[in-house]
């Protein structure tokens, strides 16, 4: 009985649909650049460190790819300080 | 052999995975148009693993096998197996013994071009992966058909083949979803048609839903196109119409309700 019950509230959680489209989203991302997952963070610190080299960057900077149809490109958001 | 149109289409059906139902399309999409009077051949590029015969009941009638032609051995008229129910229909069967390197893309080339000649329709029926069988599929086409299934490791495989055939130029590929079941997409616990769109980003040809007639079908030997009360004939004859550049409206899936299976065990066509 109150595995029907937990089953039932369980399924206001993410679906198995939900899951398999956010996987999918990711390994495609993957697939169509060839690149794995470590290549994000290696691509992130390099970024990161080169602009670090000419200005002072202040908070948190996001490296992350964005998907148009079926081209990738890469979304940087580095926030710099002001003077 | 009468052609109906000036024009050959040449339609690779391919999909990465095996077993999301490639052959099963190649033999209801050739069968339908074959059943309107246009002149079909259907190639089958799986050397070594061939199904296509099987699935269109014609595994007996077969004497030559493309390779054969490939080298000489026949001619091609010798090796085309011609249908038993469609006169304007007829396969060219894989070598069952041979290796997807024994022919090359040229040969494949060769062959369509004389195919051209006496066929509206040139369906390729090509091998999982994405080896030679797919580079000789894909040599002689200029349409694709890309078949998935509403599956994580389907749909990853097809979105590889998307972009190899536009590395390769192709304008025209359009996507064929197969084995949907509604009633797992509304209960969350199935890829939708819009996720798969979402995912691979080209055009739908059709859908084509899960019905178990497929089985009975394919045990038989006759294309399930031909069971006019089944739903996967009904989205056959429906991508078949789309193939002829008109416009048809993607079919309601239904569920398969309570009231629906009871029919169907109390005998009743569904």
């Amino acid at each position: 009985m109150f595995d029907f019950l937990k089953k039932i509230f369980a399924a206001e959680d993410t679906s198995s649909r939900d899951k398999a489209n956010d996987r999918l989203r990711l390994v495609l991302t993957h697939d169509r650049i060839g690149a794995s997952s470590e290549l994000m963070e290696t691509l992130q610190k390099e970024i990161v460190a080169l602009i670090a080299s000419h200005v002072e960057i202040e908070g948190t900077p996001e490296v992350h790819f964005i998907t148009e149809g079926r081209r990738t490109a890469l979304d940087i958001s580095i926030p710099l300080k002001g003077r | 052999m009468e052609k109906k149109t000036p024009d050959s289409h040449v339609i690779v059906v391919t999909s990465g995975k095996g077993g999301v139902g490639k052959t099963t399309a190649v033999a209801n999409l050739a069968t339908g148009l074959a059943k309107l009077g246009y002149s079909v051949v259907v190639m089958d590029l799986d050397i070594g693993l061939k199904k296509l015969d099987l699935i269109l009941g014609l595994e007996n009638r077969v004497i030559y096998d493309i390779v054969q032609v490939a080298d000489g051995e026949c001619t091609l008229k010798q090796a085309l197996v011609k249908d038993k129910r469609f006169p304007a229909l007829y396969m060219l069967p894989a070598a069952q013994t041979r290796n997807k390197d024994d022919i090359t893309t040229e040969q494949v080339k060769t062959i369509c071009e004389e195919l051209k000649q006496d066929f509206d329709f040139i369906f390729v029926d090509c091998p999982a992966g994405i080896e030679q069988g797919f580079r000789n599929s894909i040599a002689a086409a200029n349409k694709a058909i890309v078949v998935t299934n509403p599956e994580v490791s389907a749909v990853r495989d097809a979105d590889r083949i998307i972009g190899m055939l536009e590395s390769c130029d192709f304008k025209d590929i359009k996507l064929l979803i197969n084995r949907l079941r509604p009633e797992m997409v509304r209960s969350g616990d199935m890829l939708s048609i819009e996720d798969l769109m979402e995912h691979l980003c080209i055009d739908l040809l059709g859908v084509v839903p899960e019905d178990r007639n497929v089985v009975i079908s394919t045990n038989r030997g006759e294309p399930i196109i031909l069971d006019e009360h089944s739903s996967a004939s009904k989205a056959f004859n429906n991508i078949v119409q789309r193939l002829l550049g008109n416009d048809v409206e993607l079919m309601t899936l239904e569920e398969d309700s309570f009231w629906r299976k009871l029919k169907r065990n109390l005998g009743f066509k569904n």
